[in-house]
């Protein structure tokens, strides 16, 4: 979708590229992180003994002193032992060659596209993988994370989020995993469908509209080219197509339990505002929630009932100090942004129904509710019903799902729902 | 010597002629049976031997082939014991053998003579063709059906004495009258409230269209389904005699007094095995629960407990309305036009996305691929069906409809159905749909945005509008679809998300 710009690689190769020198450092940099068991603190420790392609030399040699295999984290001391066999079955060059042959761009700490952002962090990433446009980092960045085990108000929670946020044209930086994540991008992705001249719109006065909104940025724990769980695998694509997939793993790596840990404090990193949707007391999210503090980052939980577990972790948080986040507009002013003028909000002009399509969307929630039951309600037969489900979906304000219906739009300065 | 018997053998749901030659000569004494007969088949011989002892007939010591052809056909099951101990009998010169002609013997013995019912027995009894079949006295009302002219006997030697005009033909059962009244299906009377539920149910049995029901355990998608065999109208005259038909040849066949006039409900199990399920087994090919369900409904409850491969295994005669089985040395179309009704829980706590769902997203995307997209798309219905809040339970709502009214309403809509050649507006397609239903302009609106927004394909356009001709039947409507019906299919299909799980 979106062409490669400046920073994303080109299928030239190396050759091709105007700074020769830099195609090297970071060829043999990106060999290093192939090793197994190679993480970023490992890394930093391994380049204290000189350039990267110094560091690769000793290393196919086996000349790595004890002392220096000692300072290793434990997982790279492990597997230490293997690296000078597996160094040597490696052909740095050749490796990078590929890599940008499928569009995987390689960024080390040094290189002038390497993220602002990350650069005066605590632990900045040595080196990272990245598919997709990093100039998606350039808008305001808000982490919007949670539990994998979300329920379907989780899941809506972060849908919302993900599509107002990006509508407001705010980077959603998640992690791709199962549940939470996954509805926080979808709703990002859905975004740009939106603005890509869909029919939705076309109530939006455009002299309205703010600014484009932004692509989502997914940092993930395994390899760029195989992110998150196979079931997200469309998912990732879309991510690729309107924003960007960073991780600090090589193409190709399995996630290992320790890089997701590892993978939070780039999240926490990159957002200024992190937002947890739905989380149990201990988790993955948690864990990013420490990092954020580390970092002074403002962290905002959503509510949720007292006796859902998913949400024990998020209302603990809140009980601790943390801010409320009710929607979008809690989120952008804890930003310090402003909803007016930068929303493209979705409401703008839509014509308001009348008849049985008001008295249909005036108890319609966010919440899909089956067809049987608003017919209950409001005692309706299913020929009038239907009709005016059909007003309210003419009109954008609802849609039907199969057997359910669901509002998708809001009225102009009304309470949520 | 040599002698002929006529006999008749089974294979899916259709009888097969069998001609039974027995030849016995000098030699060492030896009893073989030919001519691809199974395991029970084979075991004849011994049934035989003992029968025509008990009954104080001669068994000669000789060598004694018997051969049952044509023999490419593979015979299964005892039905052919009579006619082997008759053939034997002629053969061994103790009954002449012109006394067999015109006769077919469809029956099994038992060591003491005694002449037993076999599965089966009406489409064997249409295999006898231009002959007279002969049937065990418990079979007699079941062959009756189909040939008024059968003959009975209860003993291999009362049956030798009416052949020899010795003894008159004993008398098949007086036909026993079981009440003529509609047996007792749960009356759509009984429904409290799910106004939309009771329509889909007109809607399904009027057009044929398959069912799917979400929901909540305990929201009643069994008591749903059992309600819609009560809406199909009465079986006909050709649709009874197929129907009964399988029923005989998988020996379901409970009433055998007369053929089944209402439409079969079958609702297997879900560890159901795929040869229970469609039919088949190496020799005798028995219809599987699809055949069984042909002319009536199939309900699959727990649709997502059933295997992935068993579900797929149902696309094929979803379309075509047969199911082709075949093995190495036989196969056979049995039918399989069936309603589907199907009842799945959201997901396997069953509480679904709107409770206090206890699933993990794994489990329900698990749950949720065993349904793979083609086999959701042949669902024209969706529904959703929870617990109706108590005011309706308690019935402090007026009752709906009963069962008979709305049967009346669905039988005039499938007249209408007729007419355009069809049995069913399920089975109006492409070109026949187009002209069967033309689009009003405001109908042809709604669906054209529902296109361009992307929530509807072509296909599923075509399906709501065949939904939307079967509501214009239902509502005795001519013409062009309107746009209401239109909006009433768009509120009653299934949905790729039909289980109501978002992301």
């Amino acid at each position: 979708m979106t062409p490669p710009r400046r920073l994303s690689p080109t299928p030239d190769g190396p050759d091709a590229d105007p700074d020769d020198r830099s195609v090297p450092l970071e060829a043999y940099l990106g060999a290093l992180a192939t090793l197994d068991g190679m993480g970023s603190a490992s890394l930093r420790t391994l380049l204290s003994l000189g350039s990267p392609s110094e560091v690769w030399e000793r290393i196919c040699r086996g000349s790595v002193d004890a002392r220096l295999r000692n300072a290793l984290a434990p997982v790279a001391r492990d597997a230490s032992g293997g690296w000078a066999a597996q160094a040597r079955s490696v052909d740095p060059v050749a490796l990078w060659t590929r890599w940008r042959s499928r569009g995987i761009g390689v960024v080390s700490i040094g290189s002038p596209s390497y993220p602002a952002c990350l650069l005066d962090d605590l632990d900045p990433p040595v080196l990272l993988f990245h598919r997709g446009d990093l100039d998606a980092l350039a808008h305001p960045r808000v982490a919007v994370i949670g539990t994998r085990r979300a329920t379907g108000y989780g899941r809506r929670v972060a849908h919302e989020l993900g599509l107002d946020l990006a509508s407001a044209g705010v980077c959603v930086v998640s992690g791709l995993a199962l549940g939470i994540d996954a509805a926080a991008h979808n709703g990002a992705v859905a975004a740009s469908d939106r603005a890509l001249g869909s029919t939705v719109e076309t109530h939006v006065d455009p002299s309205v509209s703010g600014p484009t909104q932004a692509g989502p940025v997914a940092v993930v724990g395994g390899g760029v080219d195989a992110p998150g769980p196979s079931t997200n695998a469309a998912l990732a694509r879309r991510v690729v197509d309107v924003g960007a997939v960073l991780s600090e793993a090589p193409p190709g790596t399995r996630p290992a339990p320790w890089r997701f840990p590892v993978r939070n404090r780039i999240l926490a990193a990159l957002a200024p505002v992190v937002v947890v949707v739905e989380s149990a007391e201990r988790g993955g999210s948690m864990l990013t929630v420490e990092q954020a503090q580390l970092r002074d980052r403002t962290v905002l939980a959503v509510p949720g009932p007292v006796d859902s577990p998913a949400s024990a972790g998020t209302n603990a948080l809140i009980s601790e100090g943390a801010l409320v986040c009710r929607g979008a507009d809690d989120v952008v002013s804890a930003l310090g942004l402003s909803l007016e003028g930068v929303a493209n909000s979705p409401v703008a002009n839509r014509p308001e129904p009348d008849g049985d399509a008001a008295s249909v969307l005036a108890v319609l929630g966010f919440t899909p509710v089956s067809i049987e039951s608003l017919s209950r309600d409001l005692d309706l037969d299913l020929g009038r019903l239907s009709v005016a489900l059909g007003r309210l979906e003419a009109l954008g304000w609802a849609e039907r799902r199969g057997p359910f219906v669901e509002r998708v739009a809001r009225s102009d300065g009304g309470p949520r729902r | 010597m040599l002698a002929i018997a006529h006999s008749a053998t089974l294979i899916g749901a259709r009888g097969y002629p069998v001609r039974v030659e027995a030849h016995v000569s000098d030699g060492l004494p030896s009893f073989a049976i030919v001519g691809l007969p199974d395991a029970s088949c084979r075991e004849s011989r011994d049934r035989v031997r003992a029968a025509l002892l008990s009954s104080k007939f001669v068994v000669k010591q000789a060598r004694t082939t018997v051969n049952l052809a044509p023999t490419h056909l593979r015979k299964a099951g005892a039905g052919l014991d009579v006619a082997i101990a008759l053939a034997l009998m002629v053969a061994t010169g103790q009954l002449d053998a012109e006394l067999l002609d015109g006769h077919a013997f469809i029956g099994e013995l038992g060591l003491d003579g005694s002449m037993r019912p076999v599965i089966g027995t009406l489409p064997l009894c249409e295999a006898a063709g231009d002959l007279r079949p002969v049937v065990a006295h418990a079979d007699a009302a079941e062959a009756a059906l189909v040939r008024p002219d059968a003959r009975c006997a209860r003993t291999l030697s009362e049956l030798v004495g009416a052949l020899r005009g010795d003894l008159p033909w004993p008398d098949g059962e007086p036909r026993r009258s079981h009440g003529s009244g509609p047996p007792d299906e749960p009356d759509l009377g009984d429904v409290q409230g799910q106004t939309v539920a009771r329509r889909a149910l007109e809607v399904a049995a009027a057009g044929g269209h398959h069912l799917l029901m979400v929901g909540p355990p305990g929201g009643g998608k069994t008591m749903l389904a059992e309600r819609l065999p009560g809406l199909l109208p009465d079986l006909t005259d050709q649709a009874a005699l197929d129907v009964s038909r399988v029923h005989s040849a998988a020996g379901a066949l409970e009433d055998t007094s007369r053929l089944l006039r209402r439409p079969p409900m079958r609702a297997p199990h879900h560890t159901a095995s795929m040869v229970a399920l469609v039919g088949g087994g190496s020799t005798v090919l028995r219809p599987g629960e699809i055949s069984l369900a042909s002319g009536g409904v199939l309900f699959l409850d727990e649709l997502g407990e059933f295997p992935a491969a068993h579900l797929d295994a149902l696309r094929q005669p979803l379309e075509s309305g047969v199911v082709r089985v075949a093995r190495a040395h036989v196969g056979a179309s049995l039918p399989a036009r069936f309603l589907l009704v199907a009842a799945t829980n959201p997901c396997p706590c069953g509480v679904g996305p709107f409770g206090p769902c206890r699933c993990s997203a794994a489990q329900i995307q698990r749950y949720q691929r065993r349904l793979s997209g083609p086999l959701l798309d042949r669902f024209d219905l969706g529904l959703w069906v929870d617990p109706p809040p108590a005011s309706d339970v308690l019935g402090q709502r007026s009752a709906g409809e009963s069962t008979a009214v709305v049967r009346d309403r669905v039988a005039r809509a499938r007249e209408r159905a007729r007419g355009r050649g069809v049995s069913a507006n399920r089975q109006l397609r492409g070109e026949a749909l187009e002209r069967a239903a033309p689009l009003s302009a405001e109908a042809l609106a709604v669906l054209r945005d529902h296109l361009a927004a992307g929530r509807l394909t072509m296909r599923g356009a075509q399906r709501i509008r065949a939904v939307a001709l079967t509501l214009m039947d239902l509502d005795g409507l001519d013409g062009p679809l309107d746009a209401e019906r239109v909006q009433v299919a768009l509120s009653m299909r299934t949905h790729a998300q039909a289980l109501g799980v978002a992301a």
